[in-house]
Formats: structure tokens, C-alpha cells, sequence
């Protein structure tokens, strides 16, 4: 750059050099703009403005132009604030999440953490030097501005505020702060707290007479008392491995919250995709919300019971849990952001606390306290009590089919989707019918705690006991919906002392793997219904479910109750040795239908209504 | 003119620290020195969170590469040393050719001392002989006095770095003008030789060709 004695070159030295320290200071401490510039040096030409004082730099952000236009008083300072944003709790949890680039809907705290001052100090009164003084001093004055830009820009590399500035600029990771600058002409003091904190570095001023080029920065000598920290959030992935799923191994455990068991569940807001959602996982209990969302590998948010959701009459899907979710999922937001390393232990939750919100189970566990029981000791969530309330509500779903109302909630264990029953009237325990229910609508508000394929993988393990309760039935047995807890549960299933139908190991997996002839179904049923009055009403359920499931369903019609539709269903679905009903009279049928019954009339008397008999079957 | 000279803090360093450790130093003296246009090339250390700038120009980056692969290898011929490297700018200035001298001339106008002392971790020698008997806490003792190591090198480092940012600002009036088309200053790097009454004899031969006041009579 040539100096010549062109009137006005000072001042164009002097307005360039600033903004040059503008563009300097502004590309090593905003990440937006450094991103701007590393673009524009990737191309090899050299702008006209790279080459004032030797420092290539790439195209200046337009914001800085503007910023030059606004400060073009030389005489007035240009103060440049490096801000540090800090962004407190949220009470807008969810958005922030599926957003947190734009985390800013909670409180948050600004402090400036360095101050450049760019001033040419002048006196008011000076006198220009003439002919070969100033192009002397031309080029004194633009070699020292040169020096003490490189010293700048060395500078603003050893500064603590730079590497804040490196971790922002990390594409790949989201923080709970952010960097942002005010340029000014004018300056707010700093208060004495603050000042114990900084430390102020004078840079030798540029002799330019009549003035001088003065640059100084103040600046937080660490940044250590800040609480910086990365927001966790999980790149878009595909989960297979959540509960329910078929190539999850229901024996897996799951770590449990401190708090207890509580089911986490989504707000109603509509589906999002597991992707979308840090942390969240396809739980059952997020299903209930997404009614009639075709389930994918990856998405296990549909397959609950659909007539829960049709039956809106006793309940409210939407609102209640999603309030409370809703609610839920906000206090934990703070949760969320400052102990983001606490998700990767709770695995089924979404991504608030594990202590947050109720779901299904809290229902479940009030009114099944053997739920309780499981909550309590294995489920990773922790299941607010009481809401029995809510739990016969959620229990008396669907109000078309008063049967649909004979089972009581039980343990998760027991739970399942309406759509098996309603596909498999004639309770069919495939493994296809499972796939059925995957397939199901949207669960009630006690399904949606379990994810269908969750479900799915229960009832395969249950050896189609609940599919062929809830297809005699003919009703989708909320009641029977599982929490989150239900993963601990199946940990805990050879813990349980409690043998109940819903115990996997207790019951024949599938049709085709049981091996055990009607006589011993019988005197099972014998023996447990026996169990009934010694055990408690919640044994008995368990066994009734397991006798149910090897019988045929209550609202089959008359024929389907005969021995020869037993033999049927059985000789269809396992290959059962039909020769069991063989040498039985119809007496010993007809008992035994009367002992279902009986075993029914409980169930109702506990639920509250009461089921409409089947005539006929006498 | 004057020969500035800036000696800069003494920093003890272990020998698998000396290649980042003098890249920094000098890159970052070259850099303020290297007053044509340049696009400034930021590289962060690997040893220390530390962020130094090069001037970007690869013929610069490989002489320097070469004069530390040399430090290295003096270092390892004599350890546990105090060692110093100079880094000088000078002009180069044409006169009268002599019988003992040669037509140009360099004029030091400036030089730079980095002092190490290349110290070796002290529980390498011990922890061989002894880590078959104790298990586990000389290991952690060692790690932890590592670790504190390294945090005293990065200071010390940094330290350098500010004192060098603030020798630049401090004298400026020394620098010979900018040639057009240059983008940095002749410079010279001087490591120790094989012994040290050699590089006592390029101090002096240095001294006299740069003209210090002292030498002269």
C-alpha cells in the first residue's frame, strides 16, 4: 500500500485500521462470522480490503460494513463487547429440545467478558504534517498498524474468551451459551464485581498525528466460573434396541431412577419422530398420543389398543397425560440441560428426567398394587401414586363393549393391544397377531406408556396368554398396558415371587411351543382357582389370565366354548394333543365354564362393572 | 541501528515437548515479524490447548521444521542441558568488498533467545526398576505429576507468547521498511553446535557483524 501525501490519508488509514480490528476481533470470537469467512478464504483472490495492512482475512460480513458505516466518526470510539449468553433453565422444555440451537425461551445471563476499545485519540486542536514529514509518516504510522495487528490477532488466540469461541464453532455440538457482540461508540462502566475479574491489556499506541491510535482490551482473566457446558443432544438415530422390540431381549434390564418408577410419556403434540427428539426412545407409553401411525422398526409409537382411542367417553387421551407430561416434561427441562449425562442411563425415557413425568403406570399402580410393588422395586421411572382416579378411567375404556371393561389393571405385564383382540376375535397367540397389534392404532392413555412393539414382544413372551385374553374379551385391555416400569419388570420376572399369568416364564410362550395337555391346563385350573381365595385378588387375576388364555374367549358364541372348539383353537395353533377333550363329558365342561365364569365375575366386581354374561354358554 | 534483543522465560520442557513447543515460539516471532501480505494460518498444538498463527508460508514452515530436527538432535547427544535458540533478523547490506570480508553484510537488527531446559520425567528411570514391586500409586503419582506438568509447561508457554506480543508492541521503531514483494524479514536460527565454544564464536561473529555498540572501539 503506498503512502502518499493525499490529503485524507490518515483518515483512511485510520478508518480502515478499524475496521480491520473490527473484522479481526469479530471473526475469532462470533462463530457465525468466522463460518462466513472461512468460506470466503477458501477462494484464492485477494480482496481489496484483504490487503490494508497485509492481513488477509477474507470478504467482510456485511454487518460489518454496516457497523462501519454507523461508527464512521473516527474521533468517536469504537467499543466492541464480546457477550457471553447464557441460557438458563427453560420453560419451554420441548421446543428447546427439538431446537436447542434456539434454547433462549428461559432466562438467561448476559456478561461481557471482553471490551475492545478502538479509539484515535486526537487533540482538538492539531497541526497536519507537511510534504515529506507525512509521507514518512504515512508509513511509519501504516507499518506499526501492521505490527499491531499481527499482535491482535496473535492476541486473540491466547484469550480465554477464544476458545469458548473454538467450542461454538464446533458444528457438531450444541451448548447452553453463546457468544454475541455489541459494537458501539460508547461504553457502560463496568461494575466493581466485575472488574475483579478482569484484567485490562494496552496495546502501545500508533503515533498518528496529530494522534494517536490507542487499542485496548478488557477481558475476564477465566471463564471457568460459568457453567459452559455442551447441551446433550443425540444425532438423528435409529433405535432398535427400545422396549418392546422384537429383537430386544425382554430380560434386559434397565436401570431404575432414584426416585422410583416413573413412566415418562410425551406430551400430545402430535408424532415426532424418534429423530427428531433427543434422547427419546419409541416407549410404549409415547404411543398412546400417536394413534394411527403405521409403526416402523424404528418407531414404536403406534400399536397401543386403538379403541382406547376411540372411546374418548371415560377419558381424555390427549389432555390429561399431556398436561401432566406437559408439565412434567418443563420441570425437567432444567434436569435435561444441566445433567445431560444422566440420559444415557435411563434409556427409556424421553428426554426429560426419568423422574418426570406420570404416565400409564401411575394409573396402573393405583390400581393394581401389585404394579406398585413392581414400580417400586424394579421400574427405571418412577409412577406418582395415587391416581386411582385415573386409572379406572383409564381402565374403563370403551364403553361399546362393557367387556372390554372385565379385566382390571394389572401389571404391565398383562397389558395388551386392542388390535389383537379386534383382529384375533378368536384369540389367536401367534406371533403374527403380535405383529397385529404393532400394527394397531394408538393406544389409550394407560397403552400409550408401552410402546407396541414392547407390548408385542410381552405378549410373545406371554405365550399369547394376554392376546387371548384380550380376544376373548374382544376388548382392549388397557388394563393390561404396560409402563415403562414393565422393562424392569421382565428383568425382575424370575425375581418375582409373585407367580402370576402375567409371569412370562410361567406361561407357554407361544402355541406351538406349550406342551401341556388340556388335563393339565385343567387341574391347573383347578389348582389355581383354588389359589383364588388364598391368594390375593391380584393372583387371582394373574391366574385367570392364564386360564383364560388357554380357553376360549368369553365372547365367542356358544359353539366356541364347546369342546370341539377348544379342540379346534388348540389343534390349530400348537398341534395340541386334542385327545385331551376326548373322554371329558359335558359336565366337566360346563364345570369348568361356570369356574370361568366365576373367575370373570371377580375380575368385573373389581373393575367396577360388570360384564354381560355370555347365554348360552349354560 | 540497534540490535533489539529479547530474551524470553527459561521453559522446562521434556524432550517430546521441544518440536511443539519451539514450532510455537518461532512461528509465532516470524509471524509478527513477516510484515508483507499474508494469510495467517492458525494451528493448534497438540500437547497444549494453545493456539499459535503461522505466517502460511511453506518454504518458512520446513526451514524451521529442519532447524528443530537439528535442536533435537543436539538434545539427544546432550541432555538434561540448558539449551538456547536464537532466532535473528537482519538486513542484509552490501559494502565494500576486503580481503576478509565478503561483499554483503547482514546487520542483526534483531534476535531472539529461547531458552529450554530439556529436563527428562523423573520417575522414568525409578518406576523401571521399582514398577514390578509397587502396583499401582507410583504409576498414579507419575501420571498426576505428568498432568501438572503439562499444565506448567502451557502456562509458561503462554506466558512466552504474551512476552513476545508485548516485545513486538514495545519496539516497533527498529524495523527496517517493509520490501515490496517480502513477505517476512531475512532471519537466521541458530541452534548449538557440537560444543559450546562454537556457539560462542557465531555470538561473537554475530555481534561484530551486527555492529553493537559494545563491540565497537
Amino acid at each position: 500500500m503506498e503512502m502518499d501525501r493525499e490529503p485524507g490519508k490518515l483518515e483512511q488509514i485510520v478508518s480502515q485500521f478499524r475496521s480491520k480490528i473490527l473484522h479481526v476481533i469479530l471473526e475469532s470470537r462470533v462463530p457465525s462470522l468466522h463460518h462466513q469467512q472461512q468460506e470466503s478464504l477458501s477462494l484464492s483472490r485477494v480482496r481489496k480490503t484483504d490487503k490494508w495492512f497485509n492481513l488477509v482475512l477474507g470478504d467482510r460480513p456485511p454487518a460489518l460494513e454496516n457497523l462501519n458505516f454507523s461508527l464512521r466518526n473516527l474521533l468517536d470510539p469504537m467499543v466492541i463487547d464480546i457477550i457471553l449468553v447464557r441460557h438458563g433453565p427453560c420453560s419451554s422444555s420441548v421446543d428447546n429440545l427439538y431446537a436447542p440451537s434456539a434454547a433462549a425461551a428461559g432466562p438467561s445471563t448476559e456478561t461481557v467478558i471482553e471490551r475492545w476499545v478502538v479509539q484515535y485519540d486526537c487533540p482538538r486542536v492539531f497541526a497536519t504534517p507537511s510534504g515529506a514529514e507525512a509521507a514518512v509518516s504515512y508509513k511509519k504510522i501504516y507499518k506499526k498498524c501492521i505490527l499491531l495487528l499481527r499482535s491482535l490477532y496473535s492476541q486473540m488466540r491466547l484469550l480465554p474468551a477464544y476458545r469458548i469461541f473454538r467450542q461454538l464453532s464446533l458444528l457438531s455440538q450444541t451448548y447452553n451459551f453463546d457468544l454475541i457482540y455489541k459494537v458501539s461508540s460508547f461504553s457502560h462502566p463496568f461494575s466493581r464485581e466485575e472488574e475483579d475479574g478482569m484484567k485490562e491489556y494496552n496495546f502501545t499506541p500508533v503515533e498518528a498525528p496529530p494522534g494517536c491510535l490507542c487499542v485496548s482490551v478488557t477481558y475476564r482473566t477465566t471463564l471457568s466460573d460459568f457453567n459452559l457446558e455442551p447441551l446433550v443432544s443425540l444425532p438423528p438415530k435409529i433405535i432398535t434396541d427400545y422396549v418392546g422390540s422384537p429383537t430386544t431381549d425382554p430380560m434386559r434390564s434397565f436401570p431404575s431412577s432414584e426416585r422410583g418408577a416413573h413412566a415418562i410419556s410425551f406430551p400430545s403434540r402430535g408424532l415426532r419422530s424418534p429423530s427428531s427428539i433427543p434422547f427419546q426412545r419409541p416407549h410404549s407409553w409415547s404411543s398412546g398420543f400417536h394413534r394411527g401411525i403405521p409403526p416402523t422398526k424404528t418407531q414404536s409409537l403406534a400399536g397401543s389398543p386403538p379403541a382406547y382411542r376411540t372411546s374418548c367417553k371415560p377419558y381424555d387421551i390427549s389432555s390429561p397425560p399431556a398436561d401432566l407430561f406437559g408439565n412434567r416434561i418443563q420441570n425437567h427441562r432444567v434436569s435435561t440441560l444441566q445433567q445431560a449425562t444422566a440420559y444415557d442411563e435411563y434409556k427409556l425415557s424421553p428426554p426429560f428426567s426419568p423422574s418426570a413425568s406420570p404416565s400409564t403406570p401411575t394409573y396402573l399402580t393405583g390400581a393394581n398394587p401389585l404394579l406398585t410393588r413392581h414400580c417400586s422395586e424394579t421400574a427405571p421411572v418412577t409412577i406418582p401414586l395415587p391416581l386411582t382416579g385415573r386409572s379406572t378411567r383409564y381402565l374403563s375404556p370403551n364403553s361399546s363393549d362393557p367387556s372390554r371393561h372385565s379385566l382390571p389393571p394389572l401389571s404391565p405385564r398383562s397389558s395388551k393391544h386392542d388390535a389383537s383382540s379386534q383382529e384375533s376375535p378368536s384369540g389367536i397367540r401367534s406371533y403374527r397377531k403380535i405383529e397385529a397389534l404393532r400394527a394397531g392404532e394408538s393406544p389409550s392413555g394407560l397403552s400409550n406408556l408401552y410402546s407396541a412393539p414392547k407390548v408385542v414382544r410381552d405378549s410373545k413372551d406371554d405365550s399369547g396368554r394376554f392376546s387371548g385374553l384380550l380376544s376373548s374379551s374382544g376388548s382392549p385391555r388397557i388394563g393390561f398396558s404396560r409402563s415403562s416400569s414393565r422393562l424392569s419388570f421382565q428383568d425382575d420376572m424370575d425375581d418375582c415371587e409373585f407367580s402370576c399369568p402375567f409371569d412370562v416364564d410361567d406361561v407357554d410362550v407361544s402355541d406351538s411351543s406349550s406342551q401341556n395337555t388340556e388335563s393339565k391346563k385343567a387341574s391347573e385350573f383347578t389348582a389355581q382357582s383354588n389359589l383364588v381365595g388364598k391368594k390375593s385378588q391380584d393372583a387371582a387375576v394373574g391366574i385367570l389370565v392364564h386360564l383364560l388364555r388357554t380357553a376360549p374367549p368369553l365372547r365367542q358364541d356358544s359353539s366356541c366354548y364347546s369342546t370341539h372348539s377348544l379342540k379346534t383353537e388348540y389343534d390349530g395353533g400348537v398341534g395340541m394333543a386334542s385327545g385331551f377333550f376326548l373322554p371329558r363329558k359335558t359336565a366337566d365342561a360346563l364345570e369348568e365354564l361356570n369356574s370361568y365364569r366365576e373367575m370373570k365375575d371377580l375380575l368385573l366386581s373389581k373393575s367396577g362393572t360388570q360384564a354381560v354374561r355370555k347365554e348360552g354358554m349354560k | 541501528m540497534n540490535c533489539e534483543v529479547c530474551q524470553l522465560k527459561e521453559l522446562k520442557v521434556e524432550h517430546f515437548e521441544i518440536r511443539e513447543v519451539l514450532r510455537c515460539i518461532l512461528h509465532t516471532i516470524v509471524f509478527h515479524r513477516a510484515l508483507g501480505l499474508l494469510r495467517p494460518k492458525d494451528v493448534d498444538l497438540e500437547l497444549f490447548e494453545i493456539t499459535y498463527v503461522q505466517c502460511g508460508d511453506v518454504e518458512l514452515e520446513k526451514k524451521i521444521d529442519e532447524k528443530i530436527d537439528h535442536f533435537v538432535s543436539w538434545v539427544e547427544k546432550h541432555p538434561n542441558k540448558k539449551s538456547q535458540i536464537c532466532l535473528s533478523f537482519y538486513e542484509v547490506k552490501s559494502k565494500q568488498p576486503s580481503w576478509f570480508a565478503n561483499k554483503t553484510e547482514r546487520l542483526y537488527w534483531e534476535q531472539w533467545y529461547v531458552n529450554l531446559n530439556v529436563i527428562q520425567h523423573p520417575k522414568r528411570h525409578s518406576s523401571k526398576s521399582h514398577h514390578t514391586k509397587v502396583v499401582v500409586d507410583p504409576r498414579e503419582s507419575a501420571n498426576e505429576e505428568r498432568s501438572s506438568h503439562r499444565v506448567m509447561v502451557e502456562a509458561s508457554l503462554r506466558e512466552v507468547l504474551f512476552q513476545i506480543i508485548k516485545f513486538v508492541n514495545e519496539k516497533k521503531d527498529h524495523l527496517p521498511p517493509i520490501s515490496e514483494g517480502v513477505i517476512y524479514f531475512p532471519y537466521e536460527i541458530t541452534i548449538p553446535s557440537s560444543s559450546d565454544s562454537a556457539f560462542g564464536m557465531d555470538m561473537i561473529k554475530r555481534m561484530l557483524h551486527s555492529g553493537h555498540p559494545t563491540m565497537l572501539s
